[in-house]
């Protein structure tokens, strides 16, 4: 059975308010950004470096990971996956992450918890063996 | 799996939606314009059909609407005799072009310098904008209302269709180049620069001619009458809606019907691929605007790719990605200062 395509929300229409053109819509032009070969060259690195990043993240799954937590924290645990729970852009202006990493045999100083969601804003950067090749 | 189309309707008008068209690629997107018989058209951003605006102040119904290149500048043609040209920016009017009778097709050159009208006056009308209060050039010789008036080959040409014919004209001469003839009323008309190709739809058929010859290239049969189609940028498939209320795609090159599409609930009277390819708009009889996907379950706009299991994990990530790399503007990825650290950290591990 074929599966609808998700969508993250509807067009939004008019505000009934007035013409609309107002100053905070994408429309309005501001600086125009730049493009340069600089920024072309700093954006495909970072093009490259994400998906890098994405590859690794794909490569982390079932592996044992050492997670820094805010505080100096440190735990470890089998990373299962990582998602945004509400479904909306991961991180908002004021940083708050969004992002949730679900993780299996967490060991804390209280315990091992079987299965757990540790919070994107509670960490700080996280590790894992790599298998030799 | 199989994925299923999910149009995306985009609300706001209250009357028929008679003909839409996107701007080219700019900094800041692309864009929609959509002209309704409320005689409101609106602006919209190209990718998620989102609002920007509606230009007010025509008096009549909107029979034709187009941006130029760089979405700067709209031009609207209308039953209240006029043509109008507008700031796409501010939304506000800038210039009034009076004709004498409904305008129905506007277009403006690619440096947006001149203005091309037609309607119902059979007369087509050349404006030079930066002189709005002088009077425009006049070609005549059509001898049935203008349905649809465009610049062809480096804005050196016009077409034009009329009820039966569609005609090729010099712009430096004023004159008629080629003219053909079509067996049943022309219904819509687009022209693709890159391959110099012009889409017509009459009755049930898409038929594709050359622009500089006026020779058909080849024609396809639709089940219904077909009353817009349009050419992916590509070539690869074009796409087409009519009086069944239903949009048709298929393969340019073998003339396969690929996939065929029920959503509105009310003859499609416009289809345009976006200047991307991405998506095609089409406009109906039921007052919507409806954006298809090209490659359905592709993440674009608002369409996101939902792939269970093990690439869920991917998914979270990669709609992020695929967001920032769009947007090609901001330093810090989604505003996500501990993802950056965590992503900026891990490709130091991982490339050590």
């Amino acid at each position: 059975m074929a599966v609808p395509v998700s969508v993250l929300r509807l067009p939004r229409g008019p505000d009934g308010s007035g013409r609309g053109f107002s100053s905070t819509t994408p429309n309005r032009r501001g600086e125009a950004p730049e493009v340069t070969e600089v920024t072309k060259a700093t954006q495909a690195t970072r093009a490259a470096l994400r998906r890098r990043f994405l590859l690794s993240l794909a490569a982390a799954r079932g592996q044992t990971a050492t997670f820094v937590l805010c505080q100096h924290g440190r735990v470890s645990a089998v990373l299962g996956a990582v998602w945004v729970p509400d479904g909306t852009e991961v991180g908002g202006n004021d940083g708050s992450a969004a992002a949730a990493f679900q993780v299996d045999a967490l060991q804390t100083p209280l315990g091992v918890q079987r299965a757990a969601l540790l919070r994107g804003r509670d960490v700080v950067a996280f590790g894992f063996q790599m298998a030799e090749k | 799996m199989a994925m299923r189309q999910t149009p995306l309707t985009c609300s706001g008008h209250t009357r028929p939606v008679v003909d839409l068209a996107f701007s080219g690629v700019t900094p800041y997107g692309y864009f929609l314009i959509s002209a309704c018989k409320d005689g409101k058209p609106m602006l919209r951003q190209g990718d998620t059909g989102d609002w920007i605006g509606t230009f007010l102040g025509h008096k009549g119904a909107v029979w034709g609407a187009t941006l130029n290149k760089d979405a700067t500048k709209a031009a609207t043609a209308a039953a209240d005799f006029t043509a109008k040209v507008w700031d796409a920016v501010s939304g506000d009017e800038l210039i009034t072009l009076a004709h004498k009778h409904i305008v129905k097709s506007v277009d403006f050159t690619q440096d947006s310098n001149y203005l091309l009208t037609g309607g119902q006056d059979k007369l087509l009308r050349i404006y030079d904008l930066s002189k709005p209060e002088a009077e425009p050039d006049v070609v005549s010789g059509h001898t049935s209302g203008i349905k649809k008036a465009l610049w062809s080959s480096d804005d050196k040409q016009i077409l034009s269709a009329d009820d039966k014919t569609v005609r090729l004209w010099d712009r430096s001469t004023m004159t008629e180049v080629k003219a053909l003839n079509v067996a049943m009323s022309v219904s819509s008309m687009e022209y693709v620069p890159e391959g110099q190709i012009l889409v017509i739809t009459y009755g049930k058929t898409i038929a594709f001619h050359s622009a500089e010859t006026l020779e058909q290239i080849k024609s396809f049969e639709a089940p219904a009458t077909i009353n817009s189609a349009s050419l992916h940028p590509e070539k690869e498939c074009l796409v087409a809606g009519g009086e069944d209320f239903k949009l048709y795609k298929y393969d340019y090159n073998t003339g396969e019907e690929l996939e065929s599409y029920k959503g509105h609930f009310g003859p499609i009277h416009c289809v345009r691929f976006s200047p991307d390819g991405e998506l095609y708009a089409s406009g109906s009889e039921d007052g919507t605007l409806r954006l298809w996907q090209t490659t359905v379950g592709k993440t674009y706009g608002l369409w996101k790719c939902v792939v269970p299991g093990k690439c869920v994990l991917l998914f979270s990530f990669s709609w992020c990605y695929l967001a920032a790399s769009s947007r090609n503007l901001s330093s810090n990825i989604n505003g996500n200062h501990h993802l950056n650290l965590l992503w900026d950290l891990y490709c130091h591990l991982a490339s050590s």
